[in-house]
């Protein structure tokens, strides 16, 4: 059993005081997960039903590309650690011995990622999603760095849910609010595309995804370009 | 200012709240602890609601037996009963008028040495789960400062509770999450639909939406459901609401 030395109290309170210097919770819970772990990039995505709700914080803007497209390609290490509800490790993404997320390994090395680690956010045996670890070099896991992982997952998840817990009704917790306008972006082009295309909303958003994979683009350019109207599906 | 930094300190200090399944009666000894320290007061202690929305003794600042007893005469009447019924603070010296509100109570409190009481509301927008009550030797209520720091350290003992409640069965809290991060989706696929459809900009269309919704007595999310389902059409929304006959 790998134990942690990383205190839980001392945990939060970094949280809490990083949280008053920049007015963002979410950003600060990642960046006190890098300080922690020692890592270069943190970045929580929240999962339900088989699918991602979307990336709701991350600690820097590489992580915040990566993330991008996981979504984008329905591939990588938070959605396997969610699928798994186990930690997932991929010490070295140019490990060509290993047949796994070809599409994110390609992607997130070309933006100055080497590993890559997702641990499921679990809260009271419900797993609510996955944390991503980021680092700019290969190398493992060390059991000290997985043990405190475990930990700061835990309380990840907790204080996601924490703060969903004293929203009003019906909405997404303030703290969860700063979501990309690049995601908004991307339901409204899904939309445009819908009426383009004469399809469902859903087979739009996949239309969307196979553009944005087929012509090597982000997917926030793709719904850029489509709200713009300089780019049609009909 | 040194009371920020006071107050900054005290949230600090219970930013462990979601470290994991607390004791809720440690948290609240703790936090009246620190009231009476930061107000310069005698004792400080927390009564919490019951559903059926009677006031319980949780915890206070020293358990002498006689200051029990005075949260417990507060059952019926006294200070707390009036914050948490009407949602505002109450200041309050121990004087004649105190005598004619609370017949059991102030003469309790009186007896004990206090001359002065406060409750502040344990409130979260419009659900109140309890007060916050503050004993004074000193006759001169509580003085604006002090209140505010108080109210403070009562709105960080309802958030605690509240998250702690939530998180002991995350599966209610998980899904509020799923189903507001859904309908904000949902919401943004009808809006480029009926952008592109009835070629409007997206503000406009979010107009449109909004109005249709109001003048329905709809949810904006169950509009916006019913263009993404295509139960609803895009030339049905208007800009204007149609006049009452």
């Amino acid at each position: 059993m790998t134990v942690g030395r990383v205190e839980p109290e001392a945990f939060a309170r970094l949280v809490a005081v990083r949280s008053e210097q920049n007015n963002d919770p979410a950003s600060s819970l990642c960046l006190a997960c890098t300080d922690v772990l020692g890592v270069t990039g943190a970045g929580l995505m929240l999962m339900s039903g088989g699918r991602s709700l979307g990336c709701v914080a991350v600690s820097d803007l590489v992580t915040e590309a990566v993330e991008q497209l996981e979504y984008t390609l329905g591939e990588g290490p938070c959605l396997e650690a969610y699928a798994n509800r186990a930690p997932v490790f991929d010490p070295d993404l140019a490990d060509q011995g290993i047949a796994r997320w070809p599409e994110f390994r390609r992607g997130a090395l070309a933006a100055g990622v080497r590993a890559a680690f997702g641990f499921p956010l679990l809260v009271d045996r419900i797993c609510i999603g996955a944390l991503n670890l980021y680092h700019d070099k290969s190398g493992v896991l060390t059991e000290t760095q997985i043990g405190d992982a475990l930990v700061v997952a835990r309380l990840a998840g907790r204080t996601l849910l924490a703060w969903q817990a004293v929203a009003p009704p019906g909405t997404v917790a303030w703290q969860l609010e700063a979501v990309p306008s690049h995601r908004i972006q991307v339901h409204q082009a899904s939309g445009r595309i819908s009426v383009q295309a004469g399809i469902p909303v859903t087979d739009a958003l996949a239309l969307l995804r196979a553009y944005a994979f087929a012509e090597d683009l982000p997917i926030s350019d793709v719904a850029a370009a489509v709200s713009e109207g300089t780019l049609r599906f009909d | 200012m040194a009371r920020e930094q006071d107050l900054l300190a005290a949230f600090i200090e219970f930013a462990d709240t979601i470290v994991d399944e607390y004791d809720v009666v440690e948290f609240l000894h703790r936090l009246a602890t620190r009231c009476v320290e930061l107000v310069d007061a005698s004792e400080a202690g927390i009564m919490l609601a019951d559903r059926d929305g009677m006031l319980h003794y949780v915890a206070s600042s020293s358990e002498r037996m006689r200051l029990i007893e005075l949260f417990e005469l507060q059952h019926d009447e006294g200070p707390c009963l009036d914050a948490y019924r009407d949602g505002v603070a109450v200041i309050s010296s121990l004087t004649a008028d105190t005598f004619e509100r609370w017949p059991l109570f102030a003469p309790h409190a009186q007896e004990n040495g206090f001359a002065s009481v406060s409750a502040l509301p344990m409130r979260l927008r419009n659900e109140v789960i309890g007060a916050l009550n503050i004993f004074s030797t000193k006759t001169e209520p509580l003085e604006p400062d002090d209140q505010k720091v108080a109210q403070a350290l009562a709105d960080i003992a309802t958030i605690g509770i509240l998250q702690e409640r939530a998180l002991s069965d995350a599966r209610v809290v998980t899904s509020q999450l799923e189903v507001a991060l859904e309908s904000r989706i949902v919401i943004e696929q009808a809006k480029g639909i009926v952008a592109e459809r009835n070629h409007v900009s997206i503000d406009t269309a979010f107009t449109l939406l909004r109005t249709h919704a109001r003048s329905h007595n709809a949810l904006l999310s169950q509009t916006a459901t019913e263009i993404v389902d295509g139960r609803l059409a895009t030339d049905e929304l208007t800009a204007s609401v149609p006049k009452r006959p």
